[in-house]
């Protein structure tokens, strides 16, 4: 974890103590001992300094940069219907109408495709967590021979372009009837070895005492598991989920494969779709734009909801390498 | 607990059995049963397949197009992932000491990780229309630069893909980094204040240097994922116009499951692909090995 790494930072730097009387490194302060006083007594940020104008301008442009795509669909989805023919690149739409939204969710069939895609991305969900969990909780509390070299494996697995595993997943769903399902949607993302690696981190801080006292209270492995770790790695838990369910809502190149009716499209691959269908007429980027929102929504709503949730998530898989 | 075989064997196995099932049935076995297909002329479709050996590594070092697809690749992962580790960082470090409005700049700046890259892929489409009103040639045309065919020009369609991609990775490293600074104790900070290190200096010789593991990680790591683009390349351009913005991914999905199918020639790239992703990874992990090493005799 990033926070592991950071804990032998303070050795080049030394402890502040005995650092004190040294005074010819503080050229800008002849009487080292104040300096601290005199640190506090100044009041920062009074004037804004260069380093601070450059930080404030750097950070300006990185919201305006980052929000400006999603302001821009909401800007084109709002707006009159556009086409190459007739663009408006005024950031001020000529007028407001919501027909795109209408248009759209009835062209791209939005509405089976948002329930096919939040209804896979909970049913991968449930299913990760099923055998993430016991798995974590196995290699974390549970010593057993051959631990360090499974959970190498798991790791390994990690490594694996999805587009390496797509032929033969693809052939496996076939033969087992799954092609062109949901469920065959579904199925190849049962467990993620990723959400093992992170539950398992977190589950390692879990003092031993907690685990022996555990055991003289005479509960078994699955109580243990069960009333004791779930609870205890709840936050982990949640982390994973937010981000296994953005990672299932927005995945692509599977569905591209396997969901070949329209019927069970999700919503990504109904974009894509109503996108290439339009491309033959003259494209409405409005409709587009109102689509692209609207299929946004589960994973912006997701986001807002639990942002801190997926930041740890991010780093907690910076941990490991 | 520490017994090794019988009553806590069944119960391990029983804990590891429902990952162990997921990861041979999806994972290490499609992976080995890749290995299998690449040594084969397998297409999708027939049902008859011959063993061919080591024919389609042949081919693939040969194959004009496939190194075209590498080329791509290569100048997408350079103008992608150097700048977005580069930006990522320096946002980072702008907004550590945010005072106000700290929740709004976090807010905005991991929006881009969270979005849909389909629906960013069609937004950017729009603004990149070959339009004279398009979004994008609006802003040059300010600067009087004539409208440009933005996703149908050779030269310039793999660096609009490229952007839409680095727009989302910068979002990520900026996390990764402010969770890496967040990390950093604030006593190292005082003590190099008090020894007068400060600004430019403090950012040099002790940030930049504490941050070592994290950008090591993220070099890795972000050329990893940038290496497998896919979905913006298949949404924007479909790897035209004439293949120069196909990537390496792109044209497994091509070769694949497209025209005739040849998944034996497919798998034999991914698997190519892999050898390169694992050295990557191995490569990472060693030299961040080597810096803890390092720091810990140093200390």
């Amino acid at each position: 974890m990033s926070a592991g790494t950071s804990s032998d930072a303070p050795a080049p730097a030394g402890p502040p103590a005995p650092a004190g009387p040294p005074a010819p490194t503080g050229h800008r302060n002849p009487a080292a001992p104040t300096a601290t006083a005199a640190r506090a007594a100044r009041p920062r940020r009074r004037l804004p300094g260069p380093a601070t104008l450059v930080r404030l301008v750097l950070l300006t442009v990185g919201i305006v940069v980052a929000v400006l795509p999603f302001a821009w669909m909401l800007r084109t989805a709002i707006g009159p219907p556009q086409t190459a023919l007739a663009l408006e690149s005024n950031p001020i739409p000529s007028r407001v109408q919501f027909d795109s939204f209408d248009q759209a969710w009835h062209a791209g069939d939005l509405g089976p495709a948002l329930l096919t895609g939040v209804g896979v991305s909970l049913a991968i969900l449930a299913l990760q967590l099923a055998t993430a969990v016991p798995a974590a909780y196995a290699f974390a509390c549970l010593r057993f021979r051959g631990r360090t070299a499974l959970f190498a494996v798991v790791l390994a697995t990690l490594l694996v372009p999805a587009q390496v595993t797509a032929v033969p997943n693809y052939v496996t769903i076939s033969a087992l009837g799954f092609a062109d399902t949901r469920v065959g949607l579904v199925l190849p993302f049962m467990t993620h070895a990723g959400m093992i690696f992170m539950l398992r981190q977190y589950m390692s801080t879990i003092p031993g005492s907690v685990l022996d006292a555990a055991r003289m209270d005479g509960l078994g492995t699955w109580r243990t598991l069960r009333s004791i770790i779930v609870p205890l790695a709840a936050p982990a838990i949640a982390s994973v989920s937010v981000f296994s369910f953005l990672l299932s809502y927005n995945e692509y190149l599977w569905p591209l494969l396997v969901a070949r009716s329209p019927g069970i499209a999700t919503p990504p691959l109904a974009l894509a779709r109503l996108m290439t269908d339009s491309s033959s007429v003259i494209p409405d980027f409005a409709e587009l734009a109102a689509a692209a929102l609207i299929i946004s929504l589960p994973s912006l709503a997701v986001f807002v909801v639990a942002q801190r949730r997926l930041a740890a998530g991010i780093t907690g898989t910076g941990a490991g390498a | 607990m520490s017994g090794v075989g019988g009553r806590v064997g069944w119960r391990v196995g029983a804990l590891l059995a429902p990952a162990f099932v997921g990861l041979g049935v999806f994972v290490i076995g499609p992976a080995l049963v890749s290995a299998f297909i690449a040594g084969t002329d397998k297409t999708l479709t027939g049902p008859h397949f011959g063993w061919v050996g080591a024919a389609n590594a042949r081919t693939a070092f040969s194959d004009a197009d496939l190194g075209g697809a590498v080329r791509n690749t290569l100048v997408y992962c350079l103008i992608t992932v150097i700048p977005a580790v580069a930006i990522g960082l320096a946002l980072a470090l702008a907004a550590e000491r945010v005072a106000h409005g700290r929740a709004l700049v976090r807010f905005a700046l991991f929006l881009p990780v969270s979005a849909n890259i389909v629906a960013m892929a069609v937004v950017f489409a729009y603004m990149f229309d070959s339009s004279p009103d398009g979004f994008a040639n609006t802003v040059v045309g300010l600067f009087g630069v004539a409208p440009v065919d933005w996703l149908g020009d050779t030269s310039t369609a793999l660096p609009v893909v490229a952007l839409v991609g680095g727009w989302r990775l910068t979002s990520f490293v900026f996390i990764v980094y402010l969770a890496g600074l967040t990390a950093i104790p604030r006593s190292v900070y005082e003590a190099a204040d008090v020894d007068g290190i400060r600004g430019f200096a403090r950012l040099r010789h002790i940030t930049l240097p504490l941050l070592a593991p994290t950008t090591i990680f993220l070099g890795v790591f972000v050329t990893i994922l940038t290496l497998q683009t896919f979905e913006t390349v298949a949404v924007l351009t479909k790897g035209g116009p004439l293949d120069s913005s196909t990537t390496i991914i792109y044209y497994i999905y091509e070769v694949g499951f497209t025209g005739s199918f040849r998944i034996g020639y497919a798998s034999m790239i991914a698997l190519l692909l892999l050898v390169v992703i694992v050295a990557l990874g191995a490569g990472g992990a060693l030299l961040g090995r080597r810096i803890r090493r390092a720091r810990e005799a140093a200390a």
